[in-house]
């Protein structure tokens, strides 16, 4: 290769020091809608798809186009669209065609079960950065089970055979929860088969991002316990070492890793340093999970730059005075290793600088799982 | 032919981004430029190549233009700045333009 061309791998690459020293926005993650086909037990967001109230208040194409263009200029290189199941949009072609044309590198989540040989077609000519499928089972029993949706199970097979037989790209991952603990391994064997030793699983369950005390309940029900927790991810090598990696970068808690000013600083992470998140009624976040109202900013009635540039150094500065917060959490050597985060203590509780019992008891269980294996 | 008369256009199959002095060329369609977990990046003269592949300028005028602004050897120019289309070409990321060839 000539000297003028470079092909640098992706963490090699030195423009992403310069855009965290500059904060610019480089990755973005739009829910454009937060309806599903599917009727997940522990889904975090999902409506009907039929809900009429909100497929009105979604985004519309042309605001998402204007939302697109500023943070283009911006910046913004990486841009996800996830949901609720963003194959259920009408308009998400040409959704995703304009962020292609834009010159961004897009991501899909889906669950698949709404691909056609018409969207195979498209992925085929303009290939998604990754096209990212969630597997909630891999017997028709454990995957409705999950999403109670007949039918559904059928159609995510249907789904993946399209984008196979036209040699579409495609990853999966998996949701680890108890209506389909008893499965995980069989999901892993068809998720390895499948995408050449690919697997990638998630343990934890977000509660609703908008309050709702059934839902809630039921998502509690499916989360697996600490020790289940740790097992299966011990018994995963990729996962495991992912972990020991983490753990080792508790070292570096105030320098690198995370960016403390002080102990009282809520956001220790890098929500809105680079990233930020979209809802599918224009309400911009600094991560997808944080659902505060006092953190989200309506682009409806502003603008991407000011969010950007007013509102999130406002939210990152932050402090809190709950003096079990900062002890417990902020300073705690296993932050690392915790779900806790003001986004996900919201969720738990209501607040945002609250100590959560059951996320401390997972972050000791890992590391105490990884101090035995080591 | 002589190469240097060749003309090449940027594909437009790619879109160009330029994110903090950094020149990023972003695949549109399958098949171009196709990278799993890289990015391209160019040098300064890779750039200032880059800039100049307009569907209308020769490659020796560029080479010219770029003799000017760098003082270096004129052949030693020519062969990198060759090489460079040559790797472009090979992946699709500029297209010649046949008919604007003087023959």
């Amino acid at each position: 290769m000539s000297g003028y061309l470079e092909e640098l791998k992706l963490p090699d690459f030195h423009l992403w020091k310069r855009t965290e020293e500059k904060r610019i926005p480089l990755s973005a993650e739009i829910e454009l809608t937060e309806r599903c086909n599917n009727n997940c037990i522990h889904c975090y967001i999902n409506l009907p798809a039929n809900d009429q109230e909100a497929r009105e208040r979604e985004l519309s194409f042309e605001e998402i186009r204007e939302i697109v263009d500023e943070a283009v200029e911006m910046g913004c290189l990486w841009w996800l669209i996830s949901g609720g199941e963003p194959l259920l949009r009408e308009d998400f072609t040409d959704i995703y065609l304009y962020l292609k044309k834009k010159g961004l590198l897009v991501s899909v989540f889906t669950n698949a079960t709404l691909v056609t040989p018409e969207l195979v077609k498209l992925f085929k000519r303009y290939s998604p950065r990754d096209l990212e499928i969630t597997v909630y089972g891999v017997t028709r029993k454990t995957y409705e089970r999950v999403t109670r949706t007949p039918g559904s199970f059928e159609a995510f097979e249907r789904g993946i055979n399209l984008l196979q037989e036209e040699n579409v790209p495609f990853t999966l991952k998996a949701m680890a929860l108890r209506s389909n603990a008893g499965e995980l391994e069989s999901i892993k064997d068809f998720c390895n088969t499948i995408t050449k030793n690919h697997f990638r699983f998630d343990p934890f369950l977000h509660l609703r991002l908008r309050p709702n005390h059934k839902r809630n309940r039921q998502i509690k029900n499916e989360r697996l316990s600490p020790e289940e927790i740790v097992a299966i991810e011990l018994s995963d090598e990729d996962r495991k070492n992912g972990l020991l990696k983490q753990m080792c970068e508790e070292k570096k808690i105030g320098q690198e890793t995370v960016h403390f000013d002080d102990d009282n600083q809520l956001f220790y992470c890098g929500a809105g340093r680079t990233s930020f998140a979209i809802d599918s009624y224009g309400f911009f976040k600094l991560c997808s999970s944080l659902s505060h109202p006092d953190c989200v900013y309506d682009l409806r009635k502003g603008s991407l730059r000011k969010a950007w540039e007013k509102f999130v150094p406002q939210i990152r500065a932050m402090r809190t005075e709950d003096e079990e917060c900062r002890k417990r959490c902020l300073s705690c050597p296993l932050i690392n290793l915790c779900m806790w985060c003001p986004a996900t203590a919201y969720l738990e509780c209501g607040k945002l600088d609250k100590w959560i019992e059951d996320f401390c008891q997972i972050a000791h269980a890992r590391a105490q799982g990884l101090a035995n294996i080591q | 032919m002589d190469k240097l008369e060749r003309i090449y256009a940027k594909s437009r199959d790619l879109v160009e981004r330029e994110i903090e002095g950094e020149i990023i060329i972003v695949p549109l369609t399958s098949g171009i430029g196709d990278l799993e977990d890289e990015l391209f990046s160019l040098n300064k003269v890779g750039k200032d190549v880059w800039a100049r592949i307009d569907g209308k300028k020769r490659l020796f005028e560029i080479v010219e233009e770029l003799k000017e602004i760098y003082e270096v050897d004129r052949e030693k120019l020519m062969t990198d700045i060759l090489g460079f289309l040559a790797e472009l070409e090979k992946r699709k990321l500029v297209v010649e333009e046949v008919g604007c060839q003087v023959t």
